[in-house]
């Protein structure tokens, strides 16, 4: 028996090997990056770099991730971060999922012209409107207020989610909808009631997304905020470049604090992205 | 009925205060923009507090930028946002832009009205610099000069002399020389023997040294002038320090360590920069280090570095901001500042107390500031200025480091900053 | 079919009141549409014929901007380095994306796992993502130099030399590649198995299935990632510049967002700045029409 299965093994591992090797070395270039970061993040401040790859420093600081917030209020950055993405997220799922359902319930003409419309608004390019939003931000009052950065969420953030949300709402039977509105519903009780509920799997999607956009912006705060107290965790590292730019071990542990929360998350919701383990 | 109350309580209260004939204090809310190092915001803190405990009626806010660049960034989104600070800091080589749009309140006839200090107390050549259009626009704080910070340790390892008070450029060149090694000996330097930045703001006081001029007319500017051979000596001689003489890290090196964080770490000698740096430089534990003058060359030539307290047009509560600024450069109040080692005082009495330059505090030899101040330019006042800092600093940057010759980029500077003259 | 034409077989004033409600819904978008991105639009076409520096109010200059501009070689080197940069990183970011996808699409053990690694760097924020690359680039302590120093390679100074640093940004966008990859690898799987089996029966190899039956399907995904990818790859140059080179060295990173950045709130001259922007948002729009015009023929092609 045993025998008789020893060489089949063999050629199994081997093919699994050869079907493994590659694909794990790849995935392990697109890892290293942030392996680096972490290890960097730990040197001490005033130890000469090392000359060869260094997988954990020696010793072993831990305390760069206490002292940065020496440096600048970090507190206060990584607080006003949370508080743009605590508004700005269920603002972004509230504006997306109603105009989603809205497009989703209209009339053919309506319809299609929307969606054309949220198309082409995907393909504008933000940066054309840096400077002339700058304008109407200082004559709305919004420029170095939270506001300057919550204000995308007004429009969903991104088109795609108004997108994300209408092909959900597309995919549910008309009945479903037709039913509750026989029963009086009207569209705000239909959509609370009704849609939501079926969409969750979108608006967590549309949650994460608008998250990272909104934890990740650099460009608002850079353009639209001015005082310290407002500053984001984007600026706050910036900053940290700005005063030595070639201090590495705070740099990286900035670079740390930025990304952590986002790949925790990533990790909660990564099967919602086609990527999840069972395959 | 109650908003009506309430108005005429206010005018009420209002009429009540000014009393014929009595004296009013200048009181209420003052904003004020500093920026700098964690260091040097400790010394605006100390100043704000002594000042409202001298004025209780005045409530000084402060906003400090830490990053220098964010700090000019942020100064020009206020003013062109049209809600700016009420006091803000300023650096000479900065403030015309504003001036010419009349976005400063002049301070020329407070300084007049002051019982506090009047325009002979400063160091004239701090004050004129800030003359806009013949009128004096804020109030310099500092006229800190560009010198050469050196490494203490490191010239004793090496055994070599430190820099005297009358050192030449040869002198200089053959210093870095000895201090730059490659300690353990694979190959790499590890101490470099002097640190600056390529840029025009750096360059200019060799050229002056030199005899040149950056220039052709610091009142009425038509042209860059690092042409003449006197200059162009000059420009050759800063870039060999780092083309020839390697005794400057070369763009690789400056990528991977920025000079000014070798010199804190104890990997270079010598390090050139303002007295900005010495409030971070005191907190330095590992090596012992103090301050030269510029070598000279066919004659002593300094650069200003000055910054001043600025008056926003906007500001509202203009008599409470200048009862600020009046203190901040009363002797009490450069006092203050002055301890923290951020600056070289611009009152020539706090310049020579032991506020600034006392013993026990580093550097030693805080004197050489002062020698040099008679020898002390400054660029020419211009709105384009910032342009062509920053265009000539970009073909600098190419002969520093080698990219291109000495001649390609001088021609280059002139040509591409005409534009900037013409305006 | 949809719930609002069945709506309008209900008595008018339900149905209207409906439809006033959905258009209510749809409010909060349009109006932060038109505030957001309408408005700033036509403005930042106004200001393109002006001279405005925020301090005094703008004053006309006609098409002037646009002449000035394209005398400024400065503005020619940034739109020749965007130009490059989208022609290089576009192509090889889409078909890195389509590599992987097809590398990882089946639904194996572990399979998940190099999924999520691929996927890893596209969640890392923009600033970290350039610190972290400009720490790998470190020319002499970084990484990515002391591996080819320790494989005997010659070192290159990436960011340092004018000659790399634009490829070097380059290497970095290819990272980032994930929304790419799971747009591909969702497309890839709603292709039916059978297309595959009846092409094997035929007697087929990979290469052919590949380029018969795959390729044709995911033809219209990978038209709408190359159109995706332009835009994003455009304006994305901004912030690994902004951090990691400040455009050099001597403008060799100096890409069209930043240079209108600088442009605008380092010299407050927002007249030129959008003139820039008027250029690059045409260029961009000239590219994708080539793109749909290029591709177009290439799907038509397939199906006769």
């Amino acid at each position: 028996m045993t025998r008789k299965r020893r060489p089949f093994t063999f050629s199994a591992s081997v093919a699994l090997v050869a079907q493994h090797a590659p694909r794990a070395a790849i995935a392990a270039l697109f890892v290293l990056p942030l392996i680096f970061v972490l290890s960097a993040s730990l040197r001490a401040p005033n130890q000469a770099p090392a000359r060869t790859i260094e997988w954990i420093p020696d010793p072993i600081s831990w305390s760069n991730y206490v002292r940065v917030f020496d440096f600048a209020p970090f507190g206060t950055y990584i607080g006003n971060s949370f508080l743009v993405v605590l508004i700005g997220v269920p603002l972004t799922a509230v504006v997306a999922s109603w105009a989603g359902f809205a497009m989703a319930q209209m009339g053919s003409t309506a319809r299609r012209n929307l969606l054309v419309f949220s198309v082409m608004l995907l393909m504008v390019p933000i940066t054309a409107l840096w400077l002339t939003r700058f304008v109407i931000f200082r004559y709305l009052g919004l420029v170095d207020t939270i506001g300057a950065l919550v204000a995308p969420a007004i429009m969903g953030t991104s088109p795609l989610f108004i997108l994300l949300y209408y092909w959900t709402f597309r995919r549910v039977p008309s009945e479903v909808f037709a039913a509750a509105r026989l029963d009086g519903a009207g569209n705000l009780q239909i959509w609370a009631i009704v849609a939501m509920p079926l969409a969750w799997p979108t608006t967590v999607a549309v949650s994460v997304l608008s998250f990272a956009l909104l934890w990740s912006d650099f460009i608002s705060p850079l353009i639209y905020l001015k005082s310290e107290q407002n500053y984001t965790l984007p600026v706050g590292v910036q900053l940290l470049q700005q005063m030595d730019s070639t201090n590495w071990p705070f740099l990286m542990v900035g670079a740390a604090l930025m990304t952590i929360p986002i790949i925790v998350m990533f990790f909660f919701i990564q099967r919602f992205f086609w990527l999840d383990s069972r395959g | 009925m109650q908003v009506i109350g309430k108005v005429l309580v206010g005018v009420l209260a209002s009429a009540a205060l000014a009393v014929p004939g009595a004296v009013q204090a200048a009181s209420g809310e003052v904003s004020f923009l500093t920026f700098g190092d964690p260091a040097e915001k400790a010394a605006y803190e100390d100043l704000v507090a002594a000042f409202e405990a001298a004025h209780p009626e005045i409530d000084i806010v402060i906003t400090h930028i830490p990053g220098q660049g964010n700090y000019r960034r942020r100064l020009a989104t206020d003013f062109a946002g049209g809600a700016p600070a009420d006091i803000v800091f300023i650096n000479y080589r900065r403030y015309a832009s504003l001036a010419a749009k009349k976005a400063l309140e002049p301070l020329g006839p407070y300084l007049e009205k002051s019982t506090v200090i009047s325009e002979s107390d400063f160091y004239e050549e701090t004050v004129t610099p800030f003359y806009w259009e013949g009128t004096l626009q804020c109030i310099p704080q500092n006229l800190s000069s560009l010198v050469v910070y050196y490494n203490q340790d490191i010239f004793d390892a090496a055994g070599v002399a430190y820099p005297s008070d009358d050192w030449t450029w040869d002198d200089l060149v053959e210093t870095a020389k000895a201090l730059t090694q490659d300690t353990d000996g694979d190959g790499n330097v590890d101490i470099y023997g002097l640190g600056t930045a390529p840029s025009i703001f750096r360059l200019a006081p060799f050229v002056w040294a030199a005899g040149g001029d950056i220039v052709d007319d610091h009142q009425n500017p038509t042209r860059l002038t690092l042409d003449t051979p006197e200059a162009r000596e000059a420009t050759e001689w800063f870039v060999d320090l780092q083309v020839k003489h390697k005794v400057v890290p070369d763009a690789i090196q400056e990528a991977a360590e920025k000079s000014e964080s070798r010199f804190l770490n104890g990997r270079m000698g010598m390090f050139l920069n303002s007295r900005r740096g010495v409030p971070t430089y005191r907190e330095i534990e590992g090596f012992v280090w103090d301050v030269a003058p510029l070598p000279m060359y066919r004659q002593r030539a300094g650069i200003l570095h000055s910054d001043a307290y600025c008056l926003a047009a906007t500001a509202e509560n203009k008599d409470a901001a200048w009862t600020f600024i009046e203190y901040a450069n009363s002797p009490e109040g450069q006092t203050i500042v002055a301890k923290t080692g951020r600056t070289v005082p611009s009152l020539k009495s706090v310049a020579e107390s032991t506020a600034f330059l006392d013993p026990a505090t580093r550097p030693s030899r805080a004197r050489v500031y002062l020698d040099y101040v008679p020898d002390i330019r400054g660029v020419p006042i211009m709105e384009t200025w910032v342009d062509i800092e920053s265009t000539v600093g970009k073909e600098l940057e190419r002969a520093f480091y080698g990219q291109a010759s000495v001649d390609e980029v001088i021609s280059e500077s002139i040509r591409r900053t005409q534009e900037y003259f013409q305006r | 079919m949809s719930g609002a034409s069945r709506s309008r077989a209900a008595p008018l004033r339900a149905g209207d009141k409906h439809r006033y409600g959905l258009w209510l819904m749809l409010t909060p978008f349009l109006v932060g549409t038109v505030v957001l991105v309408a408005v700033p639009a036509v403005l930042t076409f106004a200001l393109a014929f002006t001279e405005y520096d925020a301090l005094s109010p703008p004053t006309w200059r006609g098409v002037q901007n646009f002449f000035d501009i394209f005398h400024e070689r400065v503005f020619q080197i940034a739109l020749q380095n965007s130009a490059i940069f989208v022609a290089l990183a576009v192509p090889l970011r889409v078909l890195g994306a389509l590599s992987l996808a097809l590398l990882l699409q089946h639904r194996r053990r572990g399979y998940g796992v190099y999924r999520v690694a691929v996927f890893l760097p596209t969640v890392v924020p923009d600033i970290a993502y350039a610190l972290i690359w400009l720490w790998i680039f470190n020319p002499v302590f970084g990484p990515l130099n002391i591996v080819l120093g320790a494989l005997g390679v010659p070192q290159i100074a990436w960011l340092v030399d004018p000659d790399t640093a634009l490829y070097a940004i380059v290497i970095m966008s290819l990272f980032q590649i994930g929304e790419g990859f799971i747009l591909l690898l969702a497309a890839l799987r709603s292709i039916p198995p059978d297309y595959y089996a009846a092409g094997s029966l035929d007697g087929a190899g990979r290469w052919q299935l590949f380029r018969h039956v795959t390729l044709p399907l995911l033809a219209p995904w990978l038209v709408l990632l190359t159109v995706r990818d332009i835009i994003v790859t455009a304006q994305n140059t901004f912030t690994a510049p902004y951090l990691m080179t400040g455009g050099g060295p001597y403008y060799a990173t100096l890409f069209m967002p930043l240079l209108i950045y600088e442009e605008a709130f380092d010299r407050f001259r927002f007249g030129l700045g959008s003139a820039m922007m008027i250029v690059m948002f045409l260029s961009i729009g000239l590219l994708l029409y080539l793109v749909f015009v290029t591709m177009r023929g290439w799907g038509y092609e397939d199906d006769a």
